[in-house]
Order: structure tokens, then sequence, then C-alpha cells
């Protein structure tokens, strides 16, 4: 009965806020189900015969997630799913009764989510999860989370309710050490010793010169290793197979994802010949605005790259940010981005000395400008204004790209959908 | 050229939030100005360098705040005579409580500090977050940030920072932020506060300059993004 009448109500919320063209339709058909039927979204999950699956973490969620999705599907899974992004418990009980028949049926075998680290622990209340991938935990909207040892308390505390397996990242200290002592079966993913300094560790991104912590290579047996990467191509070991793949999705920080991804659909699937994996993980795109390219109308390319942390940030300036592109940094200071401007100083934009042309825009346009200045980069032109600023950078000759904080992202991503009508 | 020595201590474990943008700002700042900036990062454990003209000092977590308190306490007699010489300071976060007397733990447990500032800290489960500005006698308005747990009580003639214009500064309470004992400045806003409050950091260097009596006229320099950031900061939301 509750999975009937919360299916229609989820559903017909959904309609509602379509119709009067609202946006909040991810949020919104949960919020209400929550409220008036609490207990739907744990009735609904318990008839999927494999069960659910969680994937959290400070980086990499979203992409993940897709990868994981997709690998499943591949394998010939019915997979169920959260909308992009719509990682909080409201979200996935709109994507349930958004994805189940009218009489409240979940025609699926396995759910897997994308959950926010501060929420995840809650939703593993409502039902365990079989595996949780738990993939770093790195600063990230500390006016949230206060400190990075807390985000790494929540990140665990979700990995330890898992019933059959834990699935983490060997090269990230406070996660491992959690796994370690945890009474379950663990797989650990890591990167080769000679690749940590391409991946570094929160404590890393602050450590000041001639005081690096020693990179040390992961002490615990790895089921997946990336043992190297050179553009799209990677090189992993899965369990004691060599695999060579091409990825499309991109950023070398997706190198180490995909290991991640990797790990877990063979903790799921153990029976899946590797390689197979490997070659489905070739056919996987880009996640909404995470390297999302876009060809704009004079032809040139255009990059949009989600920013959340110094560690997504520095991924990205690393991955994206060539010398001859056109860049523009779209910063705003919404909740979802985080109020604190201070992250900012701890990425190091050095590398952008000399860039042709180098753009800020958003609400914190201006302490983007301010950053760049004390890294003695030259910054063209500050335009809070992110229509106005993403027509300029159009203008510009060759390849641009987009380093854009959450709410800059979509707002950037919807402009761009309708401009360019097309994504690669 | 005019060697500017800056030490930075604990940096890395007092580094939570941006801290070492307050660093750069010194160092760049100091080149701009046709100084020669040394910098020193003091480790736990290492001999306190004897030459110094700044001390900088960041926010930690509490569980790195436990690591350096024995180190803290074991320099304090150095710190204190530096002090007294007006060297200028600015402990920012964690390393503001620590150079307090005290800091009370949520299980009662007390915390030595340095006792710099004749403060004490007490942990609250409740932080305090969101854009802050302060009115200061020697320094103008100040923009930041805050986050913090503990709540800081002065007292009675402990020298305030600044009055809180918008947000909460020691305690939430008073109106007090921070703290100042001769040059040395303890405070909770960070942003980072150097960079988006250029007059504060120019003020810096010439404390440490006039106490050397050196005469070093600063240049005036271009900060119209920090004041446009300073502008934004205003209008922002808690």
């Amino acid at each position: 009965m509750r999975k009937t009448v919360g299916t229609l109500l989820g559903k017909s919320v959904a309609q509602a806020v379509k119709l009067r063209g609202k946006s909040g339709g991810q949020a919104m058909p949960g919020l209400v189900v929550e409220s008036i039927l609490p207990g739907y979204l744990g009735v609904m999950l318990k008839q999927l015969p494999e069960g659910v699956v969680l994937i959290t973490g400070t980086n990499g969620k979203t992409t993940t997630t897709k990868m994981v999705v997709e690998l499943l599907r591949a394998s010939g899974k019915r997979v169920l799913t959260n909308a992009t992004g719509s990682n909080l418990t409201r979200g996935i009980i709109s994507s349930v009764s958004q994805q189940a028949t009218k009489t409240g049926r979940l025609p699926f075998d396995i759910a897997v989510f994308e959950l926010d680290e501060a929420y995840a622990y809650q939703f593993t209340r409502v039902m365990r999860p079989r595996f949780v991938l738990g993939l770093n935990a790195s600063r990230d909207q500390l006016d949230r989370f206060g400190e990075v040892d807390t985000v790494a308390r929540l990140i665990g505390d979700t990995m330890l309710s898992a019933t059959e397996r834990i699935v983490t990242n060997a090269d990230d200290k406070r996660l491992s050490l959690i796994a370690d002592q945890a009474e379950m079966p663990v797989s650990y993913f890591g990167v080769a010793p000679q690749l940590l300094k391409y991946f570094p560790r929160d404590d890393e991104l602050v450590a000041v010169e001639g005081s690096v912590p020693t990179l040390q290579a992961a002490e615990v047996p790895l089921s997946v290793e990336l043992l190297s990467f050179k553009n799209a191509e990677a090189v992993y070991r899965v369990g004691k197979k060599r695999l060579a793949t091409s990825l499309q999705v991109t950023g070398q920080h997706n190198f180490q994802n995909a290991a991640g991804a990797l790990a877990l659909v063979q903790a799921i699937l153990p029976e899946t010949d590797p390689a197979q994996l490997a070659s489905h993980l070739a056919e996987v795109k880009p996640a909404f605005g995470r390297g999302q390219a876009f060809t704009l109308k004079n032809g040139s390319m255009l990059q949009l790259n989600l920013v959340k942390n110094p560690a997504s940030f520095r991924q990205g300036l690393a991955s994206y940010a060539k010398s001859n592109t056109a860049l523009m940094f779209a910063i705003n200071d919404n909740i979802a981005d985080g109020r604190d401007m201070s992250w900012l100083w701890d990425v190091d934009f050095t590398s952008l000395q000399g860039q042709k042309m180098v753009l800020t825009s958003g609400s914190r346009a201006a302490d983007m400008a301010l950053r760049f200045q004390y890294d003695n980069v030259v910054v063209q032109t500050i335009e809070p204004s992110l229509e106005t600023a993403l027509h300029s950078l159009s203008k510009q000759p060759g390849d641009k790209v987009i380093f854009a904080t959450y709410t800059a992202m979509l707002k950037l991503h919807a402009i761009l959908g309708k401009q360019a009508g097309k994504t690669l | 050229m005019t060697q500017l020595r800056i030490v930075h201590i604990y940096p890395n474990e007092m580094n939570t939030y941006g801290d070492c943008g307050n660093l750069l700002t010194l160092k760049r700042r100091a080149e701009w100005h046709g100084l020669e900036p040394v910098i020193h990062y003091y480790h736990a454990g290492d001999v306190f360098p004897k030459e110094v003209d700044i001390v900088l000092g960041g926010g930690g977590q509490d569980s790195a705040q436990g690591a350096i308190q024995d180190d803290i306490l074991r320099i304090g007699d150095t710190l204190h005579k530096l002090v007294d010489k007006d060297v200028p300071m600015l402990m920012v976060c964690g390393t503001y409580q620590l150079f307090g007397k005290r800091f009370i733990t949520n299980e009662g447990q007390e915390i030595k500090g340095v006792g710099i500032f004749d403060v004490e800290t007490l942990a609250s489960p409740k932080r305090l977050v969101g854009n802050i500005a302060i009115e200061t006698a020697n320094f103008g308005t100040l923009y930041g940030f805050e986050n913090h747990s503990g709540r800081t009580i002065l007292g009675k003639g402990q020298a305030i920072f600044g009055t809180v214009i918008r947000g909460n500064g020691n305690n939430g309470d008073d109106k007090t932020e921070g703290a100042r004992t001769h040059n040395a400045i303890g405070t909770y806003m960070h942003g980072p506060l150097l960079p988006n409050n250029p007059v504060l950091t120019d003020s810096l260097l010439q404390l440490a300059l006039n106490r050397r009596g050196i005469t070093h006229k600063l240049k005036v320099l271009d900060d119209h993004f920090a004041k446009q950031a300073a502008r934004n900061a205003q209008n922002r939301p808690y």
C-alpha cells in the first residue's frame, strides 16, 4: 500500500513541479514523500534482489557512480541509480518514485547511489548497503564540515555500515585506516608508487616545501592498481591481470576513480572477466559538467569543469589548463559552493603565469582575481555576470576551458546547452 | 636589500583554512615593496630562530592542536620575549587559542596555552561560521570569514583586536573580536585575512621595520582587487 501511494505521490509532485516550470524537480518529490510517508524508501528498496551499493567521498562521486552503473549494465544488470548530483536522501526518494511502476514496483536488480558524505550515514539507517565505496576524504566546504577529520569520520561510518564488503582508496590514509580496523572484507584500490605524486592526499595539498610528508606506497594488497597513464590511455592491474584501456572520461583524477569503479564492480560481480570490464570502461562518457566538452557556434571547443575544493581544483588545472587555451574561472559562494573563499588559497596557480587569457566571473570573481594577483597571474577581465563572461570567452580564438564551482557550473551548463545545442 | 624574516609556526599542522595565503601575501608584498622576505618554517622540536621580524600561525584540526601543545609550551618563553620586544605576530584561530591562557574541552579537560593573551576558550558544540567584518582602532574596517567552535572570553584589561560589525567574533555575545598584546594579534578571522586587508598586511610590515629602526618607505600598491572583494564581502550573506 505504502509503495503505491508513495510512488504515485512522488510522481504527481514531480509532474506538478515540471508543469509549473519550477526548478527543484529533483528534491521536491522526495521532500513531500519523506514527510507524508516516512519509511517509503526502505520498503521500496527492500524489493531489490541484489540490494544497494553506495558511493561516497569528497571528490569523484558522480563520475565514479556513472562508471559503476554503466559497467554493471554492460554486464546485464538492471541498475537503479540517482539523478546526477541529486545525492541527498530526498533526491534518492525522488529518483526511486520516478523510476518505479505506478503500482510501486521497482523493475531493477540492484541500486547504485551516489551519496553526499554528510548524508550517506543517515541513508544507511534506512537501508544497510551491501557494498560501500569510499573514494577519498579531502578538505571541502569546511564552512559546512568544520574539519577534514570530520569528513573522514562521516565517510568511515558509512563504510562500516556495509554488510558484505568495503571498497576504498589505499592511498587515502584516513580512509584506509578506518577500513583496516573493520571486521569485514575490504577491497583496496590504489595507484603505483611512482604515480602517487599525481594524486596528492589532503595533507600534501598544504604541506610546505622541504617538509612534504614522504609519499608512501600503500601497505595493503591492492585488488586494482593503476600502473601507468598517458593522455587517455591507462594500464591497470586487476587481480593478476594487466589491462590497458582508453578513457573518454577526461581528467587525470578519473584514472584513479576508474580504479575504484573497477574494484567495486569486481567485488559485486567476482565472476566477470576483468578484460570485459576494462573494455566497457572505455565507453563511459564524461558526466554532467565534469570535464564535459561543448562545440561552440564558431566551431571551437569549450570544456566545462567542476571545481569544488583544493584537490579537485588542482587536478582540474593539471588536466585541462593548457598554455594556449583561454581560461575562465567562475566562482560563486552560494551554500552549495561553500561560502568561504579561503580554499582558493590552498590551490597553487603559479602554473598559469604567462597565460594569455584569464577571466574571472561569478559572485566572487574579485576574490579569484585577488588570489591570482598573489601568484603573479595576470587577470584580463573581472566580469561577475556568468552570461556576459561566457559571451566574451566565446569570442576568444582557440579552445577554452571553464573552471566553475557547483552553482556556477549548473548555470553555465544551462546556457551552453541552449547555445551549442550539442554536447560531444 | 633589507631582509624581512618571517617565521611560520607549525605550517603542516596548523593550516586548515587557506592559512598559507597569509604567508604568501606577506612574502609577495614584501617583494613588491622592495624588501627581501626570508621564510622560516618552524616545526615542533626545532630550535626557534634567533632573528625574527614577523611570526605567523594558522588554524588547525582539534587533533593537530593536541599534537603541538607540548611544543608550543616549550617555546612559550621565547614567544613571550619576542612579544615584549614588539615583534608583530598574527595568530589565527587555533594558534590564537593556544596563545591564550587555557582551552577547556567539552569534557571539561583543561589544555594550557602560552598565555600571551589573557583569554580563555571554551569548547562549544555549535560552530560559528560565516562572513565577518570588524572595526579596528589601527587598521580600519577588516573583512574575513570565521569558522570556529571555541568561545573565547577576554580577561579584564586584555585589549581587543576589533569590534564586530557583522558576524560573531570571540564568542558571539560581547561584540569583541580577537585580542592584541603589543604587536601580537590573535583573531578568528581567516579568508585569509592578509590578502583581503592589505592595510593590515602593510602595517605588520611597517611595524617590523620600525622595530628595527629601518626607514624604508612602503610603496603604494595596486589593491583594487582587494577593495572589490571587500565590497563584495559586505553584501554576501552571513
